[in-house]
């Protein structure tokens, strides 16, 4: 992968045509008698440049004297090698030293078996030439060098092979086959390179990581047109589970790294954003405790909440590393739990200034339909319904040869919608003070009417050397998003689409918006008119997010920095739910409301930690770090409430009865202190140990637990390097294993749970006062503990490099809020019950196994073909709960009723399906009579008994009674794997990118499948697929007959509802053209790609309803995979350019 | 860092260690008790079980419906909220029994402290009164803190239950303040008469006449509570149900709703009961339930208590919709395929309430009981079970209930009789099923005379067609629905409330 991404990313730099010598880093250096190594570790600890040289080169004898200030580094380097037979290269930030030794006449031996002389050019994937490169004749000793411009001559045998080697660039051999002109291309080798890592609290480089990290660059999203980073990161990173939970545009993403921890609380991962920490909890359970979007009233279980990283803008994301183990994440102690994602934004360089610019347009489309009845088929059904409820047949269907196809809703709701995405950045550095500035706008219209998202985002990152021992930089973003959101999951706008009569038109004959007919009585089960459903009731939200973070270095000595940091996070919302007065058939509303809420929270850090680094005689490398840092949020919130408006246009508080105006506040604040240390030590490259320890105390529990330790190890044995493997280097090279252990915290949980607030209640008596949370004063830290053990290698050349990881984590004494019965605590809290207390309790287990496989497949000049394979596995398991506790529930409401959905037991995963198993429908009157009594209805042809047609379910606990007991289990939500493959080619100037994306094994609970196909109700349409229920003259049917109410054991959930949640996705398809360099001479343009690309072009799934990736309802752990209306995914082609000027 | 910087209390939100400081505070401390506890019982479920299943009122809506045909099964969303907010009110009640004794200051006068405990008490005896009428055996849970570990909690027999709420009364008759009703809206909280009204009625549904009657005499010889348009002059049965009278004289203790206040606050019952949304002004008024043709032929001939509590076509309310000059029924009114709309609890848009109301919250106050009740209670007291009486301690108060209807007076009063008055009196007041339910005595486990009562009910609608004929609904019932399921999730949690039940230890 990361041999990919580099060779992406160089042919991006090579377009772009920005020289690698315009680089440098503004190096200050005053060195008296130094050795040439001394100097280069100088240069490496100032800038980001590494060195690649043998020392063998640099005698020990040799001492120079340099004095510069901020000059680019070629400066330096020239100085130092100018009487020196060396000569070197830049690459990025890697720069490769070699002795440079000009072709001698003596070097030339002549051979008795030599017949031509081999000449040729050597030269780098730029063009260039490249001096030194040792060229060889296989199985003999003869051999020369490339001279400066990267030209060789060299006698060899017809038949012969020649070897091509350089150090930092792979090798390569060449079948001389009678040619007597070889000119070659030598590509980077990759993993020589040194490839940076952020391991949190500093960087190491990828070859030395001991634990278990996925990376993820600018190059390997930069064309993907989703709006927001978590949704890229999808089958780029092995070990991650991501699902869109919803396609509307800003919504929420459950991104979970190695699998579920938590039952109560969050399982989104810490995001750290340049230094950062920003929960990815959409719910914000650990403070306010509220989602910025409100939902009307009466929603309960919809997507409510929005995605805290839909704020940040992708375009100015360097790189992601994911730490998935908790040796790697134990530096970020208590918050780690769930794994941290450190996004790593752009900075600018030293060198000429670029401009750049990246943008795409393009249209999102439905990519699927869900085939409901055609008029004809909905009069026929009607007159069933009409028939069950006992009432007369509806005249207006009696007819059908005068019945068209009727009204296909769900072609009103959904449309073909735009998104186009723009940004500028300029970057650059001078003197030792780079930038980068760049703007972004972001619009996503919704697939569904009435939805959309829009963000402007601004980013400044600057950095100063200011002297040589103080550097100082900013980080400074500022976002605002604005969103329409339109009711999503029951009861909302897909749902009533699905369910709404294809006899009703949308709007009547004057132009105002239709409804179910107020006259007829059975109307009362039709739906709100899903169009004006979403064009009139607005939910808008807009947010505003200032994320920054100021930063200086101190150098005290050449081994020893510290490094301060002060970093911020400051949203503030606004949301206004605005429902008008209007008459939609039997739907009335004649006094407009208005709900305006007012949000801000901030949030801060200050850090400050010690780095000390040397190397002791040469082989022990010593990197010690030790910091403290505090932090505190504070957030708040008002929101308003009038009703009474005279107008639909002009929504303002002011303009609702002063009379009915309502107000509320929330408020809260909450802090932590932390002390971390990290030790690092390596031996001879060989053999590395990481110890870290981090002591966090937080304000969430009671004063006696407010301390936690968190302690983790990891080591790593690089096999490769050792004596005894130096036979199989040519089949397997860079072996490396690594364990690693670790014990990580989680206080993701709401404040204040040590205590018993009395929240006061608005009464008929004036202010009253509720008991609000049973208190468990020994509340304490969740403890995480995870094992690691990973191995790296790479076969053939580094044709292939694969990592792979396997681990067990294990959540003890998890958080966890008591699921105690109504007969304890009652109703809703709102509703006056008391919220069950938080417990540490139980265990919960997740198992897997990450693998990451890159390979080249075809590695020629013009033509190149890289696969990387992303593959994660995980298995989740329920160990222990409390005791008494059995299982825990999930509920979902589903038309009005709530359906008990998932539970949680002990040996099971986390919120697996759970209901009854069909044996079939009853058929014959000896079923009826034989077949054990369902759910206390006894026999009988009424809503209230069991009858033909209805569904017979299985007596699993043979007690020849049908009841709540014989529900088992009836899959796991969870995939027993994701993955994703990319294959990437490159013919010469065009590239062509295809991203698979697939997931295998999980479970969906469609309880569309309730709604859509009970037929329990009139005036509300079914799949088509039901038309041919159970009737006496059509028995031969797994379809039950109609039935009355909506709580009808027809319905209930059973095994009729569950589907698998395999698929397979061709998520992206990116074709690239990278104009030619010779042709954008003359405009001054240093680079143009020119790209379109189809995203979510086709799922291959069996899925009945739009699209099998569901997701999680509000990211909830026991909620996950039940469709209840989702708002589809869509499928986005997109033209885009990237200019470089 | 110091340790203030650890210590962060709710900044919105006072706490149980800096409450019950001041007289104000203990007594604002119950008011929460008369309110949103009570929002999932009294929006739909209450009406679900005792005006549905009691064959009173009809319905076509889904999540509903299955109570009026007796096929609800414990998944149904309205049996949950039932069950939920009667234990809310049990487990607020209980967080002041038990946390007021602990926490209360001092210098608070020891009989606001005990009037605040016969509050809870009073409130969670309710409570119980409803759960044991509902389910039968339940759990009692007098501190839930006990059960936190281990909540899995056998269920308590009825007749320990009744013991379990005499108990409570008593402690509230003992300790609540005595006072004389003058129809202020202060005098929300419940007094000791209004616990002494209650042992009355849990008395007679044990059919201890003796103890029925001593109670019920105890508040009529108080005073304390007055009927409207019999002892009060100038007001009728109508005025009863509208907002600016909440606490009036007659109410012996009811649910204090804020109109226009948040969902969960504020009495949602219009929204269903309004047959459209020009009666509510505020968006909502679904006509989700209506009046059974049953209910509707019951009605004696000029019972004035008929359009206070069902809207007929043709008739005219100038109370509700005052700013269009009242509002006049059409006379295509047609809800749940009957055209006897809900009248009672109605009480038209915010305007028409003093600017106070939004959709699902309006002002006016749920009675738990009424003196009117009183007065029934005292009647059927004294018959005692026999089959008639004309004993004046009967037919006063009976007559003096039928005299404000506009009936004329009987002149001997049998337990017919008095089921007729108690279901047209109370009707759409949650109170019919639970007569049934005791009609064939105290805790039994068969009711013939209830189940040929209910086997007969009209339950159907008339037709649309011409002539118009009724397309009938009824349903033979077994003594097995004479008690709803436990909610699924709650037998599930525990399945020992489906075990037999074990006595109480009191």
């Amino acid at each position: 992968l990361i041999a990919m991404k580099l060779i992406v990313l160089l042919m991006i730099v090579s377009l772009s045509r920005v020289s690698a010598e315009g680089f440098g880093q503004g190096i200050t250096i005053h060195e008296k008698s130094a050795s040439i190594p001394a100097i280069l570790h100088n240069i490496e600890k100032q800038s980001k440049y590494n060195f690649f040289y043998e020392k063998a080169d640099f005698p020990t004898s040799l001492k120079i004297t340099v004095h510069f200030d901020h000059v680019p580094v070629e400066t330096v380097l020239d100085e130092c090698f100018k009487n020196q037979p060396v000569t070197y290269r830049i690459f990025q930030q890697t720069i490769v030293i070699k002795k440079s030794v000009a072709p001698k006449p003596e070097d030339i031996v002549s051979s008795p078996d030599t017949t031509i002389t081999v000449v040729g050019l050597v030269q780098d994937e730029k063009g260039r030439g490249l001096p030194g490169v040792s060229v060889t004749v296989k199985n003999s000793k003869y051999s020369v060098n490339t001279d400066i411009n990267g030209r060789y001559h060299i006698p060899a045998p017809t038949n012969g092979i020649l070897i091509f080697t350089f150090v930092g660039m792979q090798k390569q051999e060449v079948a001389i086959a009678g040619k007597t002109t070889i000119n070659i291309t030598l590509n980077l080798a990759t993993e020589e390179l040194g490839d940076v890592v952020v391991i949190g609290y500093g960087t190491q480089k990828r070859r030395d990581i001991n634990g278990a990290i996925s990376s993820v660059k600018a190059i390997d999203i930069a064309t993907i047109p989703q709006p927001s980073v978590d949704q890229l990161l999808q089958g780029k990173a092995a070990g991650l589970s991501i699902t869109q939970n919803s396609g509307a545009p800003g919504s929420n993403t459950s991104v979970r790294v190695r699998g579920v921890t938590s039952l109560s609380g969050t399982n989104e991962p810490l995001y750290v954003i340049d230094g950062v920490p920003i929960s990815g909890d959409a719910n914000n359970s650990s403070t306010s405790g509220r989602s910025p979007l409100q939902t009307a009233a009466g929603y309960t279980y919809t997507q409510s909440s929005v995605s805290p990283l839909a704020m940040i803008n992708p375009n100015d994301i360097e790189s992601i590393d994911v730490l998935k183990d908790a040796s790697a994440t134990a530096i970020y102690g208590n918050r780690a739990s769930n794994g941290v994602i450190i996004i790593t934004t752009k900075r600018g360089k030293n060198g000429n200034a670029k401009i750049n610019y990246n943008g795409y347009a393009g249209q999102q489309q439905v990519s699927k339909y869900i085939h409901m009845m055609d008029l004809k088929q909905y009069a026929r059904l009607q007159d069933v319904m009409s028939d069950i409820f006992g009432v007369g047949r509806r005249p207006d269907l009696a007819d059908s040869s005068l019945l068209g196809a009727g009204t296909d809703w769900q072609r009103l709701v959904l449309r073909k919608a735009l998104q186009q995405s723009h940004q500028l950045s300029v970057s650059g550095g001078k003197d030792g003070m780079n930038y980068y500035v760049s703007g972004g706008m972001l619009q996503q219209d919704g697939i569904v009417i009435g939805s959309g998202f829009k963000r402007y985002s601004f980013r400044s990152n600057l950095d100063a050397q200011v002297k040589e021992w103080f550097k100082l930089g900013l980080t400074l973003a500022g976002n605002r998003t604005a969103e329409d959101v339109v009711q999503g999951d029951n009861n909302g706008i897909i749902y009533n689409a699905l369910l709404q009569a294809p006899d009703l038109t949308a709007y009547n004959a004057d132009g105002s918006y239709s409804g179910p007919p107020a006259s007829d009585p059975l109307s009362v089960t039709g739906v709100i008119n899903p169009v004006a459903q979403a064009k009139q009731i607005t939910n808008h939200l807009n947010r505003s997010n200032l994320n920054t973070n100021l930063y200086n270095d101190i150098r005290f000595t050449r081994d020893l920095t510290l490094r301060s940091e002060l970093g911020g996070d400051f949203n503030f919302s606004d949301n206004n739910l605005f429902t008008p007065s209007y008459t939609w058939g039997r739907f009335v509303n004649t006094n407009a409301s208005l709900n305006e809420r007012s949000q801000q929270s901030t949030y801060g850090i200050w850090k400050e930690y010690l780095t000390y680094q040397h190397t002791f005689a040469g082989k022990h490398i010593l990197t010690a770090l030790a910091g403290h840092e505090v932090q505190q949020a504070n957030w708040r919130g008002t929101q308003g409430f009038r009703q009474g408006f005279y107008s639909n246009t002009v929504q303002s508080l002011n303009l609702g009865q002063a009379t009915t105006a309502t107000n509320d506040e929330y408020k809260g604040s909450q802090s932590q202190e932390s002390f971390y240390a990290r030790v690092i030590y390596n031996y001879s490259n060989r053999y590395s140990f990481t110890a870290t320890i981090r002591k966090d105390k937080s304000s969430k529990f009671a004063p006696e637990h407010q301390i936690g330790y968190f302690p983790a190890f990891a080591a790593s044995w690089k096999l490769s390097d050792e004596a005894f493997m130096q036979n199989i280097k040519t089949v397997a090279d860079n072996i490396k294993i690594r364990l690693g252990y670790g014990q990580v915290g989680n206080q993701e949980i709401p404040n204040y749970l040590y205590g018993s607030p009395l929240n006061a209640s608005v009464t008929g008596l004036g202010t009253g006062f509720l008991l609000n949370q049973i208190a468990n004063p020994n509340l304490k830290w969740q403890t995480s503990i995870q094992y690691n053990a990973g191995l790296d290698f790479s076969l053939f050349n580094r044709r292939v490099d694969a990592t792979v990881d396997v681990y067990k984590k294990t959540s003890r004494n998890f958080l966890f809020q008591l699921p105690l019965p109504a007969y304890l605590v009652g109703d809703f809290t709102y509703l006056g019950g008391i919220n069950p207390p938080y417990v540490n309790l139980g265990r919960v287990e997740n198992q897997g196994i990450d693998i990451t496989l890159n390979t080249h497949n075809i590695v020629s000049e013009k033509v190149k073909w890289n696969t990387s394979i992303i593959f994660s596995h995980y298995n989740n398991t329920v160990k222990e709960l409390g005791t008494g506790l059995d299982e825990l529930i999930g509920k979902v409401t589903n038309g009005f009723l709530d359906v008990a959905a998932t539970r949680t037991v002990v040996g099971g995963p986390i919120g697996e399906f759970y209901g009854y198993r069909v044996k079939g429908l009853f058929k014959t009157d000896d079923q009826l009579s034989n077949a054990p009594q369902q759910f206390n209805r006894p026999v009988g042809n009424n809503s209230a008994g069991t009858w033909l047609g209805d569904v017979q379910y299985q007596d699993l606990d043979n007690n020849k009674v049908i009841d709540a007991k014989d529900r088992v289990a009836l899959g796991s939500p969870n995939p027993k794997f994701t993955y994703g493959i990319t294959n990437n080619f490159t013919f010469g100037d065009f590239d062509l990118s295809i991203f698979l994306y697939g997931s295998y094994g999980a479970k969906i609970l469609n309880l569309l499948d309730r709604t859509l196909g009970g037929l329990a109700g009139p005036y509300q349409n079914q799949y088509a697929s039901v038309a041919g229920y159970w009737t006496p003259t059509n028995p031969n049917t797994d379809i039950p007959a109609p039935k009355v109410g909506t709580d009808n054991p027809n319905i209930f959930v059973s095994d009729r509802f569950i589907h698998s949640g395999s698929y397979l996705r061709i998520q992206n398809i990116n074709l690239g053209w990278n104009v030619p360099a010779r042709w954008l001479h003359r405009a001054k343009i240093g680079g143009l790609k020119i790209y379109s690309s189809v995203q979510n072009l086709h799922t291959f799934t069996s899925y009945n309803g739009y699209d099998p990736e569901i997701g999680a309802s509000n990211q909830s752990a026991i909620l996950t995979n039940i469709d209840n209306g989702r708002y589809p995914l869509a499928r986005t082609i997109t033209v885009g350019m990237n200019v470089q000027l | 860092c110091k340790k203030d910087f650890f210590n962060r209390p709710p900044a919105d939100t006072l706490t149980l260690d800096n409450f019950y400081q001041t007289t104000d505070q203990v007594q604002a401390g119950t008011n929460a008790l008369y309110n949103s506890p009570w929002f999932d019982w009294n929006n739909k479920a209450s009406w679900s079980i005792a005006e549905m299943m009691g064959g009173n009122a009809r319905t076509y809506s889904p999540d509903v419906i299955n109570f009026s045909n007796f096929s609800v099964t414990g998944d149904n969303i309205q049996l949950s909220a039932a069950w939920n907010a009667l234990y809310s009110v049990v487990a607020q009640s209980n967080g002041v029994i038990n946390n007021l004794p602990t926490h209360v200051a001092k210098t608070i006068p020891a009989a606001v402290v005990n009037n605040a405990l016969g509050e809870a008490h009073f409130m969670r005896a309710v409570a119980y009164f409803y759960l044991v009428r509902t389910w039968g055996n339940v759990p009692i849970i007098t501190n839930s803190l006990d059960y936190v570990n281990n909540y899995q909690v056998n269920t308590n027999p009825v007749t320990d239950i009744y013991k379990f709420i005499l108990n409570d009364l008593q402690f509230a008759e003992a300790n609540c303040t005595a006072m004389i009703r003058n129809g202020s809206k202060t005098q929300g909280h419940v007094s000791s008469g209004s616990a002494s009204a209650f042992l009355a009625k849990v008395y007679l549904y044990m059919r201890d006449y003796a103890n029925a009657r001593t109670e019920a005499e105890k508040v009529i010889n108080s005073g304390e509570f007055k009927l409207y348009g019999v002892d009060i002059a100038g007001k009728t049965y109508a005025d009863l149900f509208k907002t600016a009278n909440n606490n009036n004289e007659e109410s012996v203790a009811a649910l204090q709703w804020q109109g226009g206040s948040a969902y969960g606050h504020g009495n949602s019952q219009q929204a269903f009961f309004a047959f459209t949304s020009q009666i509510t002004g505020t968006g909502d008024g679904y006509g989700s339930v209506a009046g059974s043709i049953d209910l509707t032929s019951s009605y004696e001939a000029g019972d004035l208590r008929r359009k206070p509590t069902l809207m007929y076509p043709g008739d005219v309310y100038p109370e509700i919709d005052q700013a269009h000059g009242g509002f006049t029924v059409p006379s295509n009114a047609i809800s749940q395929g009957t055209s006897a709309l809900l009248k009672k609890y109605v009480v038209g848009t915010p305007a028409d309430n003093g600017g106070l109301g939004a959709a699902f919250s309006t002002g006016v106050n749920t009675y738990l009981m009424r003196y009117a009740e009183v007065l029934l209670i005292e009647a059927e007291a004294v018959l005692a079970g026999k089959a008639s009486t004309t004993d004046p301690a009967a037919l006063g108060p009976v007559n003096k209930v039928r005299q404000r209807a506009g009936l004329s007076p009987l002149t001997t009063v049998t337990q017919d009789n008095i089921m007729h008055e108690r279901r047209i009196e109370l009707a759409m007041e949650c109170d019919y099923w639970f007569d049934l339910g005791r009609l064939d005595g105290f805790n039994v486990t068969s009711h013939p005379k209830a189940i040929a009562i209910i086997d007969n009910q009209e339950r159907g609608i008339y037709s649309t067609t011409t002539p118009v004929v009724v397309w009938s609904q009824k349903y033979n019932i077994s003594d097995a629905n004479f008690l709803l399921p436990y909610p699924t999730t709650e037998s599930t949690l525990n399945p020992k409330l489906l075990q037999a039940p074990v006595p109480y230890h009191f």
